[in-house]
């Protein structure tokens, strides 16, 4: 079969070159300019990746992986760089240097942020390695699945492409389960009721493909009393575009979701369980949008967590007696900063809980990051570095692997098939919900 | 020719100076980064925390899992700091106490093979080999061969031209290469602490909500 791309990369001309050098060069700023003249090549960081540890080869190795980067900001950004190229590492951007920028920058990284924790400078070394995507988004060389999703979205309104009525039908559907499910002809799940106090966004798969993790949230809303609503369009909580290096389609993205709070009059803007979705929305996007937003952004985490925190929900641990452990998302936890809130959900939920060792914010990568699922050329790249978690989960004996992402469930999910791990992969407020104690009064 | 080689020295210090000057000047005009996003924690104790504990060996595997490096690192610098605090005195002609040149002489020699270390790993391990460049390697060198001269001249005054050289190479390329990192490690750090600090995420908080 034709590789697309590689045909695309013999026909690169040097104008699209000197435009992927004009974008990078556009994307760079002082900080990521400190960190490119900072790395000292000690290859520490070599065992924080979870791809270098599975594949142990060089191009998987996150110094190599920003040498890729810095190669070029020295050859076209420094002085030593253009005068003395091979004394310091400096490389020609060239056609050979596109492919490996693309097998490297996007097939070997999952923008986790673990080598940059533990980078000894402290260098942000997956914020520039995103920085050298933008470059190559610039010119088109954006690995084609993971393009073609940034396009449906950009297109549809959301990046599984689902038609507005479609939408509105499952909640309807989805309205009704709920209905039955707790005994009340009045339970809803509204759709947009202008003035309500939280505007929930969601994962264009929970329609799609995962319902209840919808319903689940509703149960939650219904228990706590909350006034809150859908959007009938602009609701896609996932930004691709920050996984593509793509500012641009980022920032229409998120707009798209600061539109419907303006026509909603909400308060809050709750991002639904979607670790990336939280680190484009909360803190990527008012930076894409250069502005401070008047309304607040909290996953659907911390509100979950208030609800409990205040009395406003009940749960019923023996409700959920099977042995549970949880995944940390690296954009919600790593780069995110929501760390405690889903233990403490998860302390309230269920009988047995058990910490997978490293956790939170040294936590592994699932590997379903990074855009890494919808790139099928990558796919068993992508499957053999998720066997560090695998064998994380695997140690716990937990029968249940809790996680707040849906990038993250359908790695886990084919994880836990081809790793043969015999366990459920569900959402934090799935658990949640099958705990809680419904007031009849 | 002492007051030569003197004269070098400073000279080729303020060359340093001034250079990695210039280069932080163009750093920051690459202009910096706004944030909007309303903070979640507290930057200024993820400064903290990336000075203080962030830099035990503990608190990050890339230590942790590589204690001899992290040692050899830390033993490298503190010969570094060691030999130029030796420098100085010896270029404005300073009194040592004799009970401290034992001390600097301990430290340089710790240094030197902390570096000597850090140069046979970089040269015999495939990895490193595959991530280094030429600079990588002399900044090693020059370093590792500035360390070795102070000790040797603890013992032998009549060394001293053959240090002040080795300082005017050192300070020369030190915009050069590799080691201007001394001047961004720090920026680097404190934009580290501030990045995490803000989104909460550093320092890591005691395991309750």
């Amino acid at each position: 079969m034709k590789d697309l791309l590689e045909e695309k990369i013999k026909q690169l001309k040097p104008e699209d070159l000197k435009k992927a050098l004009q974008v990078f060069r556009e994307k760079l700023n002082q900080e990521s300019a400190a960190y490119l003249n900072s790395c000292v090549h000690c290859g520490l960081c070599a065992d924080s990746c979870h791809y270098y540890l599975t594949h142990k080869d060089v191009q998987s190795l996150p110094a190599y992986k920003l040498s890729l980067a810095n190669g070029i900001f020295k050859k076209y950004f420094s002085f030593v760089g253009k005068n003395i190229p091979g004394w310091v590492g400096a490389k020609e951007f060239n056609q050979a240097m596109v492919r490996e920028w693309i097998d490297s920058l996007f097939g070997r990284c999952t923008l986790c942020g673990r080598c940059s924790l533990n980078c000894s400078m402290g260098l942000n070394i997956h914020y520039l390695i995103r920085t050298a995507r933008s470059a190559l988004a610039a010119i088109d060389f954006v690995p084609p699945g993971l393009q073609s999703t940034v396009d449906t979205a950009l297109e549809k309104g959301n990046n599984m492409g689902i038609a507005k009525e479609d939408w509105i039908e499952t909640v309807e559907w989805l309205e009704e389960e709920l209905q039955e499910e707790v005994s009340d002809k009045q339970a809803v799940l509204p759709m947009d009721k202008k003035g309500a106090r939280l505007f929930y966004t969601v994962n264009p798969r929970e329609p799609m493909f995962f319902p209840l993790s919808i319903l689940a949230v509703g149960k939650i809303f219904y228990a706590a009393g909350e006034s809150w609503t859908f959007s009938s369009d602009n609701y896609d909580v996932t930004n691709y575009g920050y996984y593509s290096g793509d500012d641009d389609a980022a920032r229409t993205m998120s707009d798209r979701l600061v539109q419907s709070m303006k026509k909603l009059g909400c308060k809050t803007l709750v991002l639904a369980e979607c670790g990336h979705g939280l680190n484009a929305n909360r803190w990527e996007a008012p930076e894409w949008l250069s502005k401070k937003y008047d309304f607040e952004v909290k996953s659907i985490l911390e509100i979950v967590a208030d609800y409990i925190r205040q009395g406003r929900i009940k749960l019923d641990p023996s409700l959920n007696p099977n042995p549970v452990t949880l995944h940390d998302p690296c954009n919600l936890v790593r780069l995110g900063g929501i760390v405690e809130e889903q233990r403490y959900i998860l302390k309230h939920a269920v009988a047995q809980f058990s910490e997978m060792y490293p956790n939170r914010q040294k936590n592994f990568c699932c590997g379903g990051g990074g855009g890494q699922l919808a790139m099928t050329r990558f796919s068993q790249r992508r499957l053999k570095a998720g066997q560090i978690k695998a064998d994380q989960i695997r140690k716990t004996e937990a029968k249940v692997v809790a996680t707040p992402c849906h990038n993250c469930i359908d790695q886990l999910l084919e994880l836990n098939k081809h790793y043969k791990l015999g366990v459920e992969v569900k959402t934090i407020c799935e658990i949640a919900a099958n705990a809680l104690i419904i007031d009849k009064s | 020719m002492l007051s030569l080689l003197r004269f070098g020295v400073i000279s080729s210090f303020l060359f340093s100076i001034i250079s990695l000057s210039i280069l932080a000047l163009k750093t920051f005009s690459f202009g910096k980064k706004p944030l909007y996003a309303e903070p979640r924690g507290d930057a200024k104790k993820g400064v903290i925390y990336a000075f203080g504990r962030g830099m035990l060996p503990w608190e990050k595997e890339s230590s942790s899992k590589h204690l001899p490096t992290y040692v050899s690192g830390m033993l490298y610098h503190a010969g570094i700091f060691a030999a130029l605090f030796y420098l100085i005195s010896l270029i404005f002609s300073l009194e040592q106490s004799k009970l401290f040149i034992p001390i600097l002489r301990f430290l340089f020699f710790l240094g030197f093979l902390g570096g000597f270390t850090l140069l046979f790993k970089r040269i015999f391990l495939p990895t490193m080999r595959k991530i280094s460049c030429p600079d990588d390697f002399a900044a090693n060198i020059i370093v590792d061969l500035f360390l070795i001269f102070a000790f040797f001249h603890t013992y032998l005054v009549r060394a001293t031209p053959l240090f002040f050289l080795l300082a005017i190479v050192l300070f020369l390329y030190i915009p050069v290469g590799k080691i201007r990192h001394c001047a961004f490690f720090f920026y680097a750090r404190i934009l580290f602490g501030l990045f995490y600090g803000r989104r909460g995420v550093l320092p890591p908080k005691k395991h309750k909500i």
